[in-house]
């Protein structure tokens, strides 16, 4: 049999998941919760395997895949858990009051399916710790993302949507491969620590060239400037639940695989680098936050701000490993609920309505406690203390700033006014404008009342309460 | 004890926005009681704990607050990551603050007892921004700080937005806006302090130690001093403070005029003073030019509106203009009559928009030209804005008159001609201010009553009472000084590096 080392005991058993539910969707009727039972037990029950530490890092060979996991692959794939898991309740919510275009509940397996799929994907991005595995992640975490966003196959957004993502991705893939490429004539092997290795004894053009087209390929998934273009129209097009773990996953993903990058073979030229990042990060903030200002739709809305969040996640970048590390987790947590929160909002409200502004209209008087969750999400992520995302900035701009990047720091800072403008046009359209008598009454289930108060409170709590931030920050320094 | 009882302070009320989350949103009485309970709770706690600081004063304070002089000093780990303490502590200058803050809030909790729309959500916003206001003044650490100064934010807006009145929406961004736009230009700073000071801490009084480069002093204090001096309504940026303060409901006004934009103030005295003096005493300087728009033009602007709450936010962006010129003095007589005219200011635009709220819930209109004779229907309110406007003008028996006169003192103390000369324009402009509070009175008090005023009513008992109390308090300050100086004092003198 296998000889299946422990540190990879969550992927492989995630890598299995899957295959499993599909399966037994096959042996239940259409309108069975079977599968999704299973799917929930099975997600949790990795979720907290992964918390037992010693069992979850180690490194050595499987199959012809060098891994690698450490305390940063461990916690990564915590993130990546937590948004599976909340991807996984979206999607029920989404088969099961999805109004009219939703596809039929029997899908729901395969397309929980996707979303462990394209979760294993980044499982191999943060072990990787060979070229070739690395791009494999990365391959796995995206193809399932373009099915997923093509699922409502008659929707012609969907379709639209879809397409172009794909044929971005595809571009972005290339432009991956590419510098690989070049890396590897660069260094002459694959493996990381050797990468980093002829990295540190010096540089060349051709490196430099690498740098480059690693930077344009990973711009594509993490929405970067100017390669950011494809995500308004894909945010919207595809399905609640697919947008909101595109917006996640497939961005801590990207940016998961810029810190192995990063803070692994590439860290002798990290200083180099800094003026790169740091424009990235400047344009892209400035950018996504101009952009959010004039939208009308929940979702390209949406995909503008976490545009703008990337750029936030990017000043981390040029702060020194453990802290940036520290911070760029942490925020990916916190962002990973204050999104998901507004996302359960976003598609109650698209159940029954249209996913325009319009559609808040006088939310605060008919529906309290919703607009209550709008607003504590919107706040997180326009990072007003003492929610979750002010502190998640706070560790972003801190990493950047121990570094002296102060006046990047200072303009991503004052980017925030920016972005707490547009993100109170929103919270003005449920809390101020009143009721438009034309909009269909919104009705929560029990389930989904449950599911917003939990992520709510996660978002008040996760931000003052020291545990989530000072346990991540021990896993480094230990 | 005492100790426990400080740190409840801010703990309260966030507490009662828990146990309310509990009331269902129909017991609205149940709510209201629960509230003003809390409210008259907290007030008691600091209303003793400012005293027991001065029955203590003398004897020794926290060592390990040194040099500052501190007591009921708390120290926490908080966030490992950056270092962050939870440190809190208090000295005569926060506790006077708190205390009004204290009163403010509990004056403006009776007097929106009647709001409509969703008292649950109203109120507890009320109590968040109290609990973000007593964090501001009594933390020491300067994320534990920020994290409260940035907080009032997020209750402003939904405050102003939803339970105001006129433009309301327009008013709650402008007013959201310009804060945030000012406490990003802290927060900038705050990483520069952290990393440039060295030290491994934000403890206040740990980088006040530290010798901070003079490269860094030169950008840093002019931002982080501008940043602070927003939510003062400093020119050039005061004009959020007019249209805010016009669209707020009655307590928020009280307690945006009141203690929020003390809080801006007390930042640029606790932090950006305290932490880069040698800046201080450069930049400085060009404040008190700037000044010369809050104190001398503010009040000429004040004459030509007619809605009153346009006046006294106009009157308010003067006299904090006067605390900026007691700041700039850099002299102890000086800052000892910024901290005063802080604290006399707050009760004075208080009791202001307090009795200006509840004229406005009566006649229904805040145009100074659409009323008349109203004194004949309601002496009590009457008398209750005319005394605020004769301690706004600095009439001596009221705490103003103490408070201006020690800035001026102070500010002629300094050894520049242009203090001098904005100096002697402040005190000329008292006159102005004198002009504008009469004529206000004037017009809105006296002279025929308009027909559809016939069936006004005066306060009720809790209005009698909110009016009284805020009176006493101005009286009690104008007349007996004494203790207040002393405990400032006290507090100011270990602040002193230039």
């Amino acid at each position: 049999m296998f000889n299946i080392p422990n540190f990879i005991l969550p992927d492989v058993l995630l890598l299995i998941f899957p295959f499993v539910v599909i399966g037994i969707r096959l042996f239940v009727t259409t309108q069975s919760k079977v599968p999704w039972r299973m799917a929930n037990i099975g997600f949790i029950a990795i979720f907290f395997l992964l918390n037992f530490i010693p069992l979850a890092s180690g490194n050595g060979k499987f199959f012809i895949c060098n891994w690698k996991v450490d305390d940063f692959g461990v916690l990564m794939r915590e993130v990546l858990m937590v948004s599976a898991l909340l991807g996984m309740w979206l999607s029920k919510d989404y088969f099961e009051h999805g109004g009219d275009k939703k596809p039929p509940m029997h899908q729901i397996a395969e397309f929980i399916g996707a979303i462990a799929f394209a979760t294993f994907g980044g499982f191999t991005v943060v072990s990787a710790c060979d070229l070739l595995t690395f791009f494999l992640g990365l391959e796995i975490a995206t193809i399932p993302m373009y099915a997923l966003a093509a699922w409502n196959k008659r929707d012609q957004y969907g379709s639209e949507a879809a397409t172009k993502y794909i044929l971005m991705g595809s571009v972005a893939t290339a432009f991956e491969l590419f510098g690989f490429s070049y890396l590897y004539g660069f260094s002459g092997s694959l493996h990381f620590n050797e990468i980093q290795a002829a990295v540190a004894s010096g540089s060349s053009p051709l490196l430099w060239i690498a740098v480059l087209f690693l930077f344009c390929g990973i711009g594509f998934k993490l929405t970067l400037f100017p390669f950011y273009t494809w995500a308004p129209d894909v945010y919207e097009g595809a399905p609640t639940p697919v947008t909101a773990v595109l917006s996640v996953t497939s961005k801590a993903t990207a940016i998961a695989f810029l810190v192995v990058l990063v803070y692994g073979p590439l860290s002798p030229i990290q200083d180099k680098m800094a003026p790169l990042i740091a424009l990235l990060a400047g344009v892209t903030l400035f950018v996504g936050n101009l952009g959010a200002l004039k939208q009308s739709r929940l979702r390209r809305f949406m995909a503008y701000s976490s545009i703008a969040q990337a750029g936030y996640i990017m000043v981390a970048l040029l702060g020194p490993a453990t802290i940036a590390k520290t911070a760029i987790i942490y925020y990916l947590f916190v962002y990973a609920v204050s999104n998901y929160l507004a996302f359960f909002v976003f598609g109650i409200i698209g159940h029954h309505r249209e996913e325009t502004f319009q559609s808040l209209r006088g939310l605060s008087k008919q529906n309290p406690s919703l607009a209550i969750a709008l607003a504590i999400s919107m706040f997180s992520l326009a990072g007003i203390p003492p929610l979750a995302g002010f502190f998640g900035k706070f560790h972003l701009f801190f990493s950047g700033a121990s570094t002296g990047h102060y006046a990047l720091v200072t303009f991503a800072v004052l980017n925030n006014v920016i972005a707490l403008f547009y993100y109170l046009q929103l919270i003005k359209a449920a809390w101020v404008d009143e009721p438009d008598g034309h909009l269909n009454p919104l009705r929560l289930t029990k389930r989904q009342r449950e599911v917003i108060i939990l992520l709510s409170a996660a978002v008040i709590v996760l931000g003052f309460l020291p545990f989530l931030s000072n346990n991540i920050f021990a896993g480094f320094t230990n | 004890m005492n100790t426990i009882l400080f740190n409840s302070i801010w703990v309260l009320p966030l507490l009662t926005v828990l146990a309310c989350v509990l009331v269902p949103a129909t017991y609205e009485k149940t709510l209201r009681t629960i509230h003003v309970t809390s409210a008259t709770i907290v007030l008691a706690i600091v209303c003793y704990l400012t005293y027991a600081i001065y029955a203590l004063s003398g004897t020794p304070t926290d060592p390990a607050a040194a040099p500052l002089a501190l007591r009921f000093f708390t120290d926490i780990p908080w966030l490992s990551m950056f270092n962050a303490h939870y440190i809190v502590g208090a000295d005569g200058l926060n506790m006077l603050l708190l205390a009004l803050t204290a009163f403010i809030v509990w004056a403006g909790v009776l007097v929106s007892l009647k709001i409509k729309g969703n008292q649950k959500i109203f109120f507890a916003l009320i109590q968040l921004l109290a609990t973000s206001v007593y964090g501001v003044y009594m933390s020491f650490d300067l994320v534990l700080f920020f994290v409260f100064y940035e907080m009032e934010a997020l209750c402003m807006y939904l405050m102003i937005a939803c339970y105001g009145s006129g433009k309301r929406d327009y008013g709650g961004k402008k007013l959201t806006l310009t804060l945030a736009f000012g406490s990003s230009m802290i927060l900038a700073t705050l990483f520069g302090l952290y990393f440039e000071s060295g030290a491994t801490s934000w403890n206040l009084i740990e980088i006040a130690k530290t010798t901070l480069p003079m490269d860094f002093q030169m950008w840093a204090f002019p931002l982080m001093f501008m940043g602070f001096a927003v939510s003062s309504s400093l020119f050039p940026f005061h004009f959020w403070s007019p249209d805010g303060h016009s669209a707020a409901p009655t307590a928020v006004s009280m307690l945006a005029a009141g203690v929020m934009m003390k809080m801006g103030a007390y930042g640029c005295l606790r932090v950006a003073m305290f932490l880069m003096p040698e800046a201080a005493k450069i930049w400085l300087p060009y404040v008190v030019a700037l000044l010369i728009f809050n104190v001398v033009l503010g009040p000429f602007i004040a004459i030509r509106h007619k809605d009153l709450k346009y006046i006294t936010a106009y009157s308010s962006i003067s006299h904090l203009g006067l605390i900026f010129l007691g700041l700039a003095a850099l002299t102890p007589i000086g800052l000892r009559g910024a901290s005063l005219q802080m604290i006399s200011h707050g009760f004075l635009t208080g009791l202001f928009f307090a009795t200006i709220g509840m004229i406005y819930e009566r006649t229904h209109t805040r145009d100074i030209t659409e009323m008349g004779g109203i004194m004949r229907k309601m002496p009590f309110l009457g008398v209750g804005f005319v005394l605020a406007g004769f301690a706004g003008l600095g009439l001596p028996g009221f705490s103003g008159f103490i408070a201006e006169s020690t800035i001026f003192i102070g500010a002629f103390q300094q050894d520049s001609t242009l203090t001098r000369i904005v100096t002697i324009l402040a005190i000329l402009s008292i006159t102005t201010t004198a002009v504008y509070i009469l004529q206000t009175a004037n017009r809105m008090l006296h002279g025929p009553l308009p027909q559809k005023y016939e069936s006004l009513t005066d306060g009720c008992f809790r209005e009698k009472l909110v009016i009284v109390v805020l009176v006493a308090c101005l009286l009690f300050i104008g007349v007996c000084p004494g203790w207040i100086s002393e405990l400032l004092d006290q507090s100011i003198a270990p602040m002193i590096r230039w």
